[in-house]
């Protein structure tokens, strides 16, 4: 392996970092899904790092299954914010408080 | 002879599949041909396997169904001379009245749905019909009943119409229980469901088993046909549309109770407790049937009345021992009921949504060919010689008296009353409606009294039949040929088991044709002239009492609401308000304020902001993988 695995892991952890902070100071659904999106690819580089590095096949295979599963919600995350936007008119996550305790 | 059965059964059922599927969005007349067209494949078919049939007997497994360990339910068929009859009349009469409801709903936007139903409808009756496995059996009963309940309250924005829906429901389920825990039962002593090996294993069973068999599948009966106990849904049913009733609640559904009772012949007569219990209560329900139909104004609930009626007869004919007869006046009861049930119809529609006979009357006149079909309904309903009721209920009452138990006697004695009551009920719904009225009624002429003609002669197909049925089985003492009961034989109890002489057959015969022609001309008497029932010299206080206690069924409704609805109704509002919302809730809540108590300054964190949340779940993941890490650390 070329790149270090330490290096790999570093760009991991600030891809991840982005993402949360992306998710947690917009307050635009679309941005927090995009926020989301990032958090889930940051994992799957550090996935894919430690395959390489351990010669293991898992690693890669988690991969596959973090794309399904980032398709799959963004079909239904977009889905979501299109009816939501609809009916509310506004895609503010911060106009959603009607779960409010 | 698979293919056949397979596309009897499945032609219907495919049809209500379409429509259920795609019905909406067809042109009218494709969903009504598609309709029509399946059961007409069915009618086909059940010709076909008729004739390929010929005397054998067919098992024939179409499907497997359910399969876990020892049990085993599989969609099988058993044809046989009893399925292959019923599966005609069923076939025939569907179709007559499918083309019926064509006309009739005609200006019904609904009919796909109604058509769907009717398709289902007529599916789950083969099932009943073909089924040699009780289960799938059990299938078309629960099947029917659904179809039942759904048509009756077709018409559900009437609220009426929708309770009467649910009455029908909940009664019949009443007996579909016990139906069920015999099922069980037959599985638990013979590890069998199919009805062939029960019935040809039926003797291995000990008489105390088989007289607890036997009252189970008669109470499931009586809840499907509307016998005594359970009798008070069927009157109610006629808030449906009238071909629903002339199929349903007439022809084929509550004989459906009787015709289980022939298929597992050699069960029920294993026991004569279950055969006395089916003969006493056919002949009590009979009669007290056909004094309530005296009593009703309602055209549809006189019809109702009398198919309750009718079909205690085919119950006392099980309960006599003799398949054939029972099936004999199955299906002469089935061309005429049928053909009155249509006939109603026609005249309810002509007179503007009219049911009250006191209100009709002249329809000679206005309304001719329904007339006649209508008299030909009503004389074989009466039983009059030689049309086809006549031969079918005399051939019953004989089996009854010839059976060598002295209380058959007595209950033939009943059945004889109800039989002569019923020319009266019939003649009196005749004249009264159809006949120049001697009363003060609201006059129909000025009305416009059209119906689209095919409505009317798509009724006379069933009007040869109710003539011509008597020759379907004409007695052989008569020097006819008993066709019927030469192809009933080789089923089981197909033969009777008391046969009476020719001689004592001639002279019942005789003796009951010329009661009934004689109490024809006193219900003349009664009905024509200016003098209702009873009018004279009696007390109208006396003559009110007996109108309502007729008009009302013998106050049987009453009574259930009296012993069951109120204390069910007392009974679910203590544990409504005293045990669900007084207890349980209540402790729910004190539960729910302890939480609440401790949980004080945690709710001010549900903003309902997403962001707090998102901070929230971020930090509160930090916090535990860390803690994790640390963990792993310093403790590996």
């Amino acid at each position: 392996m070329i790149v270090p695995y330490g290096n790999v892991l570093l760009l991991a952890i600030i891809l991840f970092l982005l993402g949360a902070v992306c998710s947690i100071a917009r307050r635009n659904l679309l941005m927090i899904l995009i926020g989301v999106e990032i958090m889930l690819n940051a994992a799957g580089l550090a996935f894919v790092g430690a395959s390489l590095k351990w010669q293991l096949l898992d690693g890669q295979a988690f991969v596959l299954f973090i794309f399904a599963a980032a398709a799959s919600e963004v079909a239904i995350g977009l889905a979501l914010i299109v009816y939501s936007q609809r009916r509310t008119g506004s895609v503010n996550a911060d106009h959603y408080n009607r779960m409010k305790g | 002879m698979k293919t056949y059965l397979f596309l009897l059964l499945f032609f219907p059922f495919g049809g209500g599949l379409i429509l259920a599927v795609i019905g909406r969005y067809l042109p009218r007349r494709v969903a009504e041909w598609i309709a029509c067209a399946s059961v007409l494949g069915s009618l086909l078919m059940a010709i076909r396997a008729f004739g390929a049939a010929g005397h054998k007997r067919y098992l024939l497994t179409l499907f497997d169904w359910i399969q876990v360990g020892d049990f085993s339910a599989s969609m099988t068929v058993y044809y046989d001379a009893l399925a292959a009859i019923m599966a005609l009349m069923v076939t025939f009469v569907s179709s007559l009245i499918h083309l019926y409801s064509v006309s009739f709903m005609r200006d019904d936007r609904d009919y796909v749905r109604y058509f769907c139903y009717m398709n289902l409808f007529v599916f789950s009756m083969l099932v009943i019909t073909l089924a040699d496995n009780l289960v799938f059996l059990y299938l078309g009963w629960e099947g029917v009943g659904f179809c039942s309940y759904i048509l009756i309250g077709f018409w559900y924005s009437d609220v009426v119409n929708a309770t009467a829906g649910r009455k029908a429901f909940i009664l019949t389920r009443i007996g579909d229980v016990a139906f069920g825990i015999a099922i069980a039962l037959f599985f638990l002593i013979l590890d069998q469901f199919s009805i062939f090996s029960i019935n040809s294993k039926a003797a291995s069973l000990s008489a105390g088993t088989a007289t607890v068999l036997g009252l189970l599948l008669f109470w499931g009966a009586v809840g499907k046909s509307a016998q005594l106990p359970l009798i008070v849904w069927l009157p109610d049913a006629m808030a449906g549309p009238t071909p629903v009733s002339a199929l349903i609640h007439a022809a084929t559904m509550v004989t459906a109770g009787a015709y289980l009772l022939m298929r597992l012949f050699p069960v029920i007569a294993l026991s004569s407790i279950t055969m006395v219990t089916i003969a006493t209560v056919a002949a009590f329900t009979g009669l007290f049937a056909a004094l309530a139909a005296l009593g009703q104004k309602d055209i549809k609930r006189i019809l109702a009345y009398s198919t309750i009626s009718q079909v205690s007869y085919m119950f006392l004919g099980v309960g006599a021992g003799d398949v054939t007869g029972s099936m004999y006046h199955l299906l002469s009861h089935a061309f005429f009921k049928a053909l009155l049930f249509l006939g109603a119809g026609c005249v309810i529609q002509a007179l503007h949504e009219e049911h009250d006979i006191f209100k009709m009357g002249n329809l000679r006149k206005r309304l001719p060919v329904i007339f006649w079909l209508y008299l030909v309904g009503s004389v074989s309903l009466a039983a009059i010689p030689p049309f086809g009721g006549f031969f079918s209920k005399d051939r019953i009452l004989l089996s009854t008296f010839s059976h060598p138990e002295p209380i058959y006697k007595f209950l033939g004695l009943i059945a004889e009353i109800g039989a002569l009551i019923t020319v009266l009920y019939t003649f009196r719904m005749f004249f009264v409606a159809f006949l120049e009225k001697p009363f003060l009624q609201e006059d129909f002429k000025k009305k416009d009294l059209k119906i689209p003609r095919f409505m009317v002669w798509i009724n006379s197909p069933l009007a040869v039949l109710a003539i011509f049925a008597g020759a379907l089985n004409f007695p052989e003492a008569f020097g006819g040929k008993a066709w019927l009961a030469h192809y009933l034989a080789p089923v089981p109890g197909g033969l009777p088991l008391f046969p009476a002489s020719a001689s004592l057959e001639r002279s019942m015969e005789i003796g009951s044709g010329i009661s009934n022609i004689g109490l024809l001309i006193v219900a003349y008497f009664l009905y024509r002239p200016e003098s209702k029932f009873l009018g004279w010299r009696t007390p109208v206080a006396f003559r009110q009492a007996l109108e309502d206690l007729l008009f009302s069924g013998f106050y049987l409704d009453r009574l259930y609401q009296i012993a069951f609805v109120r204390p069910y109704q007392v009974l679910a509002k203590i544990l409504w308000l005293n045990v669900d919302e007084g207890a349980v809730d209540d402790r729910f809540d004190a539960t729910a304020n302890v939480f609440r108590f401790f949980s004080f300054g945690l709710q001010l964190w549900t903003t309902g902001r997403l962001s707090t949340y998102l901070k929230m779940l971020l930090l509160g993941f930090t916090a535990i993988l860390s803690a994790l890490a640390l963990g792993w650390y310093y403790l590996r």
